[in-house]
């Protein structure tokens, strides 16, 4: 029997005396974007939180059978990866000094960034579309940009497990999608998994491999768009974001894609 | 290595061109305020009487003179990057080394020192200086270190109480209280203060002076604080991690309970250093770093030394004055105030450094 | 049976009051008799200036004027160079009430050990409204300093006298205001004489000596120094020598530095007498190893095992005679500034003082 890649085992957590999660079990597959989903403080964060020990939990999650809260902090820091819903970085520090700030947990605590390493942070920075501006300063950036630059740190942070706290909140249409198309690059041909929160559901379905839908601190479905079938999805969703309708589509390629939408419902004021 | 990238390394990791100048032309001025300092005292020196080998006057300048330049220079250098380091870590513009206590510490330990401890207790020192003896200069250093020792053990005590990004924030509320709790040990110690004799030297001690520095008292905090300080600029990098949310920085594989730990009490040694041997210096933790990050914009390793230069050039400045505008010693923290306030404004009113 | 007994005590205190009276008397009289009609003329108005007559108006040293409606019998000092002066003038069982840390005070436990257990009044810095008015004084003297409890105290229907006696001019200012208000000018008078006589011989021997110059520290610190305008100085220069700090500013303790102390290079260095650190730490300075004071073995603390003489006590003529013995030994010796210390201390406070031990040990 080979270990599985990512696995969380009936994990139940909260703050302080308040449980906010109960018994959530799901695994990961190497390769794949899983997408968390549902309604505000339905305890999305808290879970990501939780993954990478920031609250103490009950339960199991092991990372190629190894168990992260027994991690040193430095071996789970180059294991992990966590981007907060908005990054805490409140100092002028140019982009590039940003994203090398990924380079820390393979770092000595003394030591500097190499030079190959800068490079390497360059190119991250282009990867995102931020080339050219690693010398600007990161708080004159806008919100989007400053995910992108966040997003650019991670890719140099190169660690197994990728945990995205709504990298997608301040982004506009097209940089959501150039952005889980970085994940999708990054992923695919490496052992890499993430697990990243989402408001939009729409790009979930189009772009995760594996859905995760949570209400009221427990994992009601976990869904693959690929394989699952619409009755079955459009059923689960319904109990999230209520009555909602889930279409296949063809793109202007061909390809087939999901579409979800809303049912409207009249009188929602009165 | 390099010959090998696809394409080699742009300047912009390596500092700017203007972050290069503002240090140069900082670096300059620094100096000549030393050789001023070195220049100008109480006690007339010549370059004549200096090379023609005059005794007195060679033993006045390296035994007085020169230490207490040094001290201006390296002590408003520590007082900068100090400053920095607090305002860093604890994400709080406005704080300064009192934010966990040093100062009012530091304070509480002198006037004990002051009141209690007589300078005969240990061989060889001075005969009671106002800005301290020996005694009061190491009741003052410990005070100082007690307090933010005190201050660092209640912050760790609200473990669980507070979220876990929320840690920074329990150590300064950790820190008003030992704050106000060693400033209600200093009002005591004053009322116990003889005002005749004690609590003129307190007052004094509280408003600094650098008039009593001398090469025998220079060496122990010199170490200390070089120590210290090359430690923080070694951690820089580390430093600015700790700026972060508590959990993103940890995720970046920072221990951050032990590197703040670390990094505060290497900023409270430092801190200590300076101050109990000078007394109280008020406003440079807080102007220096802040100068420096309006004059670069930025918050990289040469704004680090920008402020504490802007430190060195601050003290150095009010110091000379303290020791020339009036017939005796005035406090240095009133020129330190006096000179940087009206700087700092003036730099918020144009806003920009950067041209 | 405690009737008569209280009656017989009233009986013999009238009497013995009485005979008082007499005896005071009696001296006048059998003067004015071997005396020319002038002579007792200018001697009655003497003794009739020297006796104070109730209700009596005066000018205390705030400008303000004060009427003291009978003899003040309780006495109460919040200062302790007027409670100094008080003891000085003969009122020591008058007093009821002094300053706080009279126990710290030498002279109080050589002229009147039991000033000590007196209740305090609190300090110049915090004066014990209360605490002065729950015992009643006929007469409360205060410094100038605590002008704002003055009116308060008069509310509390006490009379109140402030005193200044900051150099030797207010001093005896103030000496002859308290001599007055009390009614002891005859001891007032003398002690006045004392100083100006001690004072005038003092300076007739100096009288062709050169001022060497000397530098006086206060008692927090050796770089805390007198300038001109101070007290101190005046003690300087009575023991014929010259101020080191002359080119300081300000009425109060300047702090100065090494190097301005090394660029006086003083003759002298004089300690304050309860200065908080010693002769040995200075000498052992090694930063003062240059001075010209250090290397000539000329640094001294004044005395303090009887009072400081370094502040404007009625004793403080005794400071100027010290160090005069110190600057001029030859022309001035130790001697005669003994003789003048036995002969003060006796007449005016009532003690022998011990002037072989001149410093309290520690």
């Amino acid at each position: 029997m080979t270990t599985p890649f990512f696995i969380t085992d009936d994990l139940t957590t909260g703050y302080g005396k308040k449980t906010i999660l109960n018994n959530i079990s799901f695994s990961l597959e190497p390769g794949t974007i899983t997408a968390l989903l549902g309604a505000n403080g339905s305890g999305k964060s808290t879970l990501l939180k939780a993954l990478c020990c920031q609250l103490p939990y009950q339960g199991r999650c092991l990372l190629k059978g190894q168990p992260l809260d027994a991690m040193s902090p430095r071996k789970l820091a180059g294991a992990l990866s966590y981007i907060p819903q908005q990054s805490g970085v409140t100092l002028s520090l140019p982009l590039i000094d940003v994203v090398l700030m990924g380079f820390n947990p393979r770092l000595k605590l003394l030591e500097r960034p190499s030079s190959r390493q800068k490079t390497e942070a360059l190119r991250a920075l282009a990867a995102v579309g931020l080339a050219g501006k690693e010398a600007e300063d990161y708080l004159t950036l806008s919100e989007g940009q400053k995910q992108l630059c966040i997003l650019a740190r991670i890719i140099v942070e190169n660690t197994t497990l990728l945990l995205l706290d709504e990298p997608d909140s301040a982004l506009d249409f097209h940089n959501r999608y150039q952005m889980m198309q970085i994940l999708q690059e990054m992923i695919l041909h490496q052992e890499k998994a993430a697990l990243i929160c989402l408001h939009d559901p729409v790009l979930a379905l189009d772009l995760c491999h594996q859905l995760l839908l949570l209400k009221d601190g427990r994992c009601i479905a976990s869904l693959h768009p690929g394989s699952d079938s619409l009755k079955q999805m459009q059923e689960a969703f319904s109990e999230i974001y209520g009555p909602v309708s889930l279409l296949r589509c063809m793109d202007r390629h061909g390809k087939p894609r999901l579409v979800l939408l809303s049912d409207l419902q009249k009188g929602a004021l009165s | 290595m390099r010959k090998n990238d696809p394409q080699p390394p742009v300047s912009c990791s390596d500092y700017s061109l203007w972050e290069k100048r503002m240090l140069t032309a900082t670096f300059l001025i620094t100096v000549t305020l030393s050789l001023l300092s070195l220049s100008i005292g109480k006690y007339p020196l010549t370059p004549a009487l200096l090379l023609g080998g005059d005794p007195q006057a060679v033993r006045v300048f390296l035994t007085l003179r020169v230490p207490r330049t040094c001290m201006a220079l390296l002590g408003g250098f520590g007082l900068g990057i100090a400053g920095n380091v607090f305002q860093t870590v604890f994400h709080n513009p406005l704080a300064s080394p009192d934010i966990i206590g040093v100062s009012s510490g530091a304070s509480a330990g002198a006037a004990f020192g002051i009141l209690f401890l007589s300078p005969g207790i240990f061989s060889g020192s001075s005969p009671g200086l106002s800005s301290g003896g020996l005694p009061v200069t190491l009741s003052a250093f410990c005070g100082g270190l007690l307090a933010v020792i005190l201050t660092l053990a209640l912050g760790s005590l609200s473990r669980g109480r507070f979220s876990a990004g929320k840690r920074d924030a329990s150590i300064v509320l950790a820190g008003i209280a030992v704050h106000s709790l060693a400033q209600t040990l200093l009002m005591t110690l004053k009322l116990l203060a003889d005002p005749e004799k004690e609590l003129a030297s307190i007052e004094y001690w509280l408003m600094g002076s650098l008039g009593g520095i001398s090469l025998y008292r220079l060496p122990a905090s010199l170490i200390i604080g070089v120590f210290s300080a090359l430690g923080i600029c070694l951690l820089h990098r580390q430093i600015l991690l700790l700026s972060l949310d508590e959990s993103e920085s940890r995720m970046l594989g920072v221990s951050v309970g032990k590197l703040r730990l670390t990094v505060l009490l290497l900023a409270t040694l430092l801190t200590a250093a300076v101050i109990s041997n000078t007394g109280l210096i008020s406003f440079i933790g807080l102007l220096a770093p802040h100068t420096a990050r309006l004059l670069t914009r930025s918050s990289r390793f040469p704004t680090l030394l920008l402020g504490g230069l802007w430190g060195s050039l601050l003290l150095l400045a009010a110091d000379i004055l303290a020791r020339s505008a009036g017939s005796g010693e005035l406090p240095v923290s009133i020129f330190t105030s006096l000179l940087g306030a009206p700087f700092l404004i003036w730099l918020v009113i144009k806003g920009k450094g950067e041209p | 049976m405690k009737k008569w007994i209280s009656i017989l005590m009233v009986l013999t205190l009238t009497f013995s009051v009485a005979a008082c009276g007499s005896s005071n008397a009696a001296p006048v009289e059998s003067e004015g008799t071997s005396q020319t009609q002038e002579g007792i003329e200018a001697e009655a108005e003497a003794s009739v200036n020297e006796q104070t007559i109730y209700p009596v108006t005066l000018t205390d040293q705030l400008g303000r004027e004060v009427t003291i409606e009978k003899e003040p019998e309780t006495l109460v000092s919040g200062y302790y160079i007027s409670t100094s002066l008080l003891l000085a003038l003969g009122c020591k069982d008058r007093l009821i009430g002094v300053e706080a840390k009279a126990g710290s005070r030498a002279i109080y436990r050589l002229a009147a050990p039991q000033l000590i257990d007196l209740p305090s009044v609190g300090t110049a810095k915090e004066f014990d409204l209360e605490g002065c008015a729950a015992l009643k004084p006929d007469l409360v003297i205060v410094p100038v300093r605590l002008k704002d409890s003055i009116s308060a105290l008069e509310e509390l229907g006490l009379t109140v006298l402030a005193v200044n006696p900051e150099d030797q001019k207010l001093l005896t200012e103030a000496t002859l205001l308290l001599g007055e208000a009390t009614n002891t000018l005859p001891a007032a008078n003398s002690l006045i004489r004392f100083q100006e006589e001690q004072l005038a011989l003092l300076a007739d021997a100096l009288k062709d000596t050169e001022a060497p110059s000397v530098y006086l520290a206060s008692n927090s610190s050796l770089l805390s120094a007198a300038g001109p305008e101070m007290y101190q100085n005046s003690l300087i220069a009575n023991a014929g020598g010259s101020n080191a700090a002359a080119e300081l500013t300000g009425d109060y303790w300047a702090e100065i530095s090494y190097e301005q102390l090394l660029a006086w290079d003083p003759e002298y260095m004089i300690l304050a007498a309860d200065a908080s650190y010693t002769v040995d730490s200075v000498t052992g300075d090694p930063n003062l190893a240059g001075c010209r004071a250090v290397k000539e073995g000329h640094v001294f603390q004044l005395p303090d095992a009887i009072e400081s003489w370094d502040s404007p006590v009625p004793g403080s003529t005794l400071g100027n005679l010290w160090l005069a013995s110190i600057l001029h030994p030859q022309e001035y010796p130790e001697a005669q500034w003994k003789d003048a210390a036995a002969t003060f201390y006796e007449t005016f406070y009532g003690f022998t003082p011990d002037l072989e031990n001149l410093y309290a040990e520690e």
